[in-house]
């Protein structure tokens, strides 16, 4: 493969340079620690924006994976270090990066300089400041885009590494870039979703969301600005981070993202706010150059396709057939498809991955999908670029790794956090639910006739498992030193994002998956035809139906 | 006397803070309250000191006289100050000295240099000169800021 780095962007000078002092100082920071010369409280946010967690059994180090995207050389990467460093596996997570739950403290700057060989890094994986900037896992392949947000996302990226002004923030914050109305980034809970537009005349544009989130206040994101001109995008994004740095809460932790500020100004005058700092400020602020924008989207060009012609799925077999139906969607190019890699087999924690997996996926992607693969935000792979003619030999091989479970979209492919099992801010498991949701309901057939059902599952309220926009969330809660799960339904990511609508009572730990499945039961005898969604008929028969079937007491056997 | 650093030099400071004793040639450090008080009637060479909370925009109108203008960071983690440099900088077009001052370790000093500070009273646990390589932290940046850098990306061609 020789100088081969992928349809990606790829670093110059600049960006190589950033990431090698980026390691040094790391390294530095670590040697001052172990050396006493730093105390824990004052290493600790020095770490963290480096992605290093202190876990409940171990460090746990999250990468960045910038919007998704790998080139099958960086997932080999991947692999290594999941070899090399840890227990031979990672996670992926629901922000498109990945995790490792095992590394040594001492040996993290040794990690980031092997990633910093493959133009990667861990930059504010965590920490108060802007985080790893998200995007739809089927930019450029999808029909339904306007354009390919990534060039945007780059370029944001960039803005947002290191940025001198905006690296002691209240809070976290979280950007997702779309061009699609399908919205499958879910920007709207995000603290800036940055939605691509064109005006009237035809010039690229941003509409403009701010304050989204999830945690314990979900919020849906408001939006604040219909049109930035593409010149104003960095400048607009600065002047409603410097709005929140000045004036977010400070004061509770659990009152300081953007979210609380919007809603507290109301979104009128926050939106003045972010107007006249944008109005005065602009003189100062970055101007995004047309030049710019087209050296970033020269690195995004489609890959070099082939003249192909559409073509039928290429076997009989009915497994086939279900992962063809479930697991592979339309590509925009005639004769290719978009593949999903499910990782939410039965028995698998949602979103772990082994070394040898990751390596055999970097096989596969170089034989089948121009070397490239992408992370989802629900956990799942994404081979982008395939052959429908190679789809069957794909099929085989992705079947042999235990990588094609015929479940994208279906109830099991649900988003798990990592739970009490690793995290130190859990209340309760999350992993063990997912298995038990899984043997509950291991009859295929019917997971295909309920359609599409998404489970999204958080071990407490922090809610890194997205419960509140799940079709059917699931929440850990600890009552007396006890696991228990609150159920919502009628929540969505989707455009116009929902959040769901808590049924009652949390249940106990081993009734879940038969509330569950009473909460189906429910659906399959309301449910209006086969295409009617789970989530539609919530929404248009109501919470109460679900309610009473899921509460109801039981006097038969009495 | 106390020590900081300013351009990257480790000197003596001449300012002095309400409670600490007077010595010859030091000069008092006002809170934004007190010098907006009186600043009518201020000609010497003034120092004004800002908690993270004061507004850059009721100081503006103020800054004839102002020669040092000091930031506090009462707490760790607090980034209030760094858009207030940037605003005295940029918006203000204030050219004097910028100190930061308060919970500062030589892990701040690469960003508080690149939004405008040019002067840091640390705290106090930290080796100065042991500090002074932190300021080379890094040679590149995708942002423009105040300092000067081997290599800025630009997003917009100069003037």
């Amino acid at each position: 493969m020789g100088d081969y780095q992928g349809y990606m962007y790829r670093y110059d000078q600049i960006d190589q340079t950033l990431v090698n002092e980026r390691v040094a100082q790391f390294r530095d920071q670590t040697q001052r620690f172990l050396a006493g010369a730093l105390s824990e409280d004052e290493f600790r946010p020095l770490r963290l924006r480096n992605g290093l967690y202190i876990q409940r059994f171990a460090p746990m180090l999250r990468v960045s994976i910038p919007y998704g995207l790998l080139s099958t050389r960086q997932l080999r990467m991947l692999a290594h270090i999941a070899r090399h460093y840890d227990r031979d596996y990672g996670h992926f997570t629901t922000r498109q990066n990945i995790q490792y739950n095992w590394p040594a403290l001492e040996r993290v700057p040794d990690i980031l300089a092997d990633l910093a060989t493959v133009q990667m890094h861990a930059l504010q994986t965590s920490g108060n400041c802007i985080r790893n900037i998200t995007s739809d896992h089927l930019a450029g392949v999808a029909a339904d885009e306007l354009e390919d947000p990534r060039p945007f996302c780059e370029i944001i990226r960039q803005w947002a590494t290191l940025h001198p002004e905006f690296s002691y923030l209240p809070r976290k914050f979280k950007i997702a870039v779309t061009a699609s109305p399908a919205d499958r980034a879910a920007s709207e809970l995000h603290d800036i979703a940055v939605r691509l537009k064109y005006a009237a005349d035809g010039a690229l544009g941003f509409e403009i969301f701010a304050g989204g989130g999830l945690g314990r206040t979900p919020i849906v994101g408001k939006l604040i600005r219909s049109f930035v001109p593409r010149a104003d995008l960095l400048a607009y994004l600065e002047a409603i981070l410097r709005v929140y740095n000045r004036y977010g809460r400070r004061d509770n932790i659990h009152k300081a993202r953007i979210k609380i500020l919007v809603r507290a100004l109301g979104t009128a005058e926050f939106t003045r706010q972010v107007e006249q700092e944008f109005a005065s400020n602009r003189p100062f602020a970055p101007r995004l150059t047309d030049q710019e924008i087209e050296r970033m989207r020269a690195f995004f060009v489609p890959p070099p396709y082939q003249q192909l012609e559409q073509c039928s799925p290429g076997s009989a077999d009915p497994a086939f057939q279900a992962w063809h139906r479930y697991n592979t969607r339309d590509h925009k190019v005639r004769g290719y498809r978009i593949v999903f890699v499910s990782l939410k087999k039965h028995g698998e924690p949602p979103g772990d991955v082994t070394a040898a997996q990751m390596d055999a996926l970097a096989d596969l992607a170089d034989r089948y999908s121009f070397g490239m693969i992408r992370s989802t935000h629900d956990q799942n792979l994404v081979l982008a670029d395939v052959p429908q003619r190679s789809l069957p030999e794909l099929w085989q091989a992705l079947d042999a790794l235990g990588l094609a479970t015929p479940n994208i979209g279906t109830l099991t492919d649900m988003i798990c956090c990592p739970g009490l099992d690793f995290c130190s801010l859990a209340n309760a498991g999350s992993i063990g639910i997912a298995k038990q949701i899984h043997a509950r309901f291991d009859d295929m057939d019917y997971l295909y006739d309920l359609g599409p059902v998404e489970i999204k599952m958080s071990g407490c309220m922090n809610a890194c498992g997205h419960h509140h926009i799940g079709h059917i969330g699931i929440l850990g809660v600890d009552k007396h030193g006890k696991e228990w799960y609150q159920i919502t339904i009628g929540g969505s990511s989707a455009a116009p994002a929902a959040l769901g609508e808590v049924i009652g009572p949390s249940v106990a730990k081993e009734a879940v998956a038969e509330t569950i499945a009473k909460l189906l039961e429910v659906y399959v005898r309301e449910r209006h035809g086969e295409d009617e969604r789970f989530l539609d008929t919530v929404r248009r028969i109501g919470v109460e139906p679900f309610q009473e079937r899921v509460y109801e007491t039981d006097y038969s056997a009495a | 006397m106390r020590q900081i650093i300013r351009r990257r030099e480790i000197v003596a400071d001449e300012l002095r803070y309400a409670g600490e004793p007077e010595l010859d040639g030091t000069i008092s450090v006002q809170t934004l309250a007190e010098w907006i008080a009186g600043a009518g009637c201020a000609t010497a060479p003034a120092a004004v000191l800002l908690s993270a909370s004061d507004e850059i925009e009721t100081l503006a109108p103020h800054l004839q006289s102002v020669r040092w203008i000091v930031i506090e960071f009462a707490k760790p983690g607090d980034g209030r100050g760094f858009s207030q440099a940037r605003m005295l900088r940029q918006r203000c077009g204030y050219p004097y000295e910028l100190r930061a001052r308060g919970v500062i370790k030589r892990d701040q000093l690469f960003f508080l240099a690149r939004c405008g500070f040019d002067a840091f009273d640390l705290d106090p646990a930290e080796d100065l000169a042991a500090c002074l390589p932190a300021f080379n932290t890094f040679s590149v940046a995708y942002q423009d800021g105040s300092d000067v850098l081997l290599s800025v990306r630009r997003r917009a061609p100069a003037g």
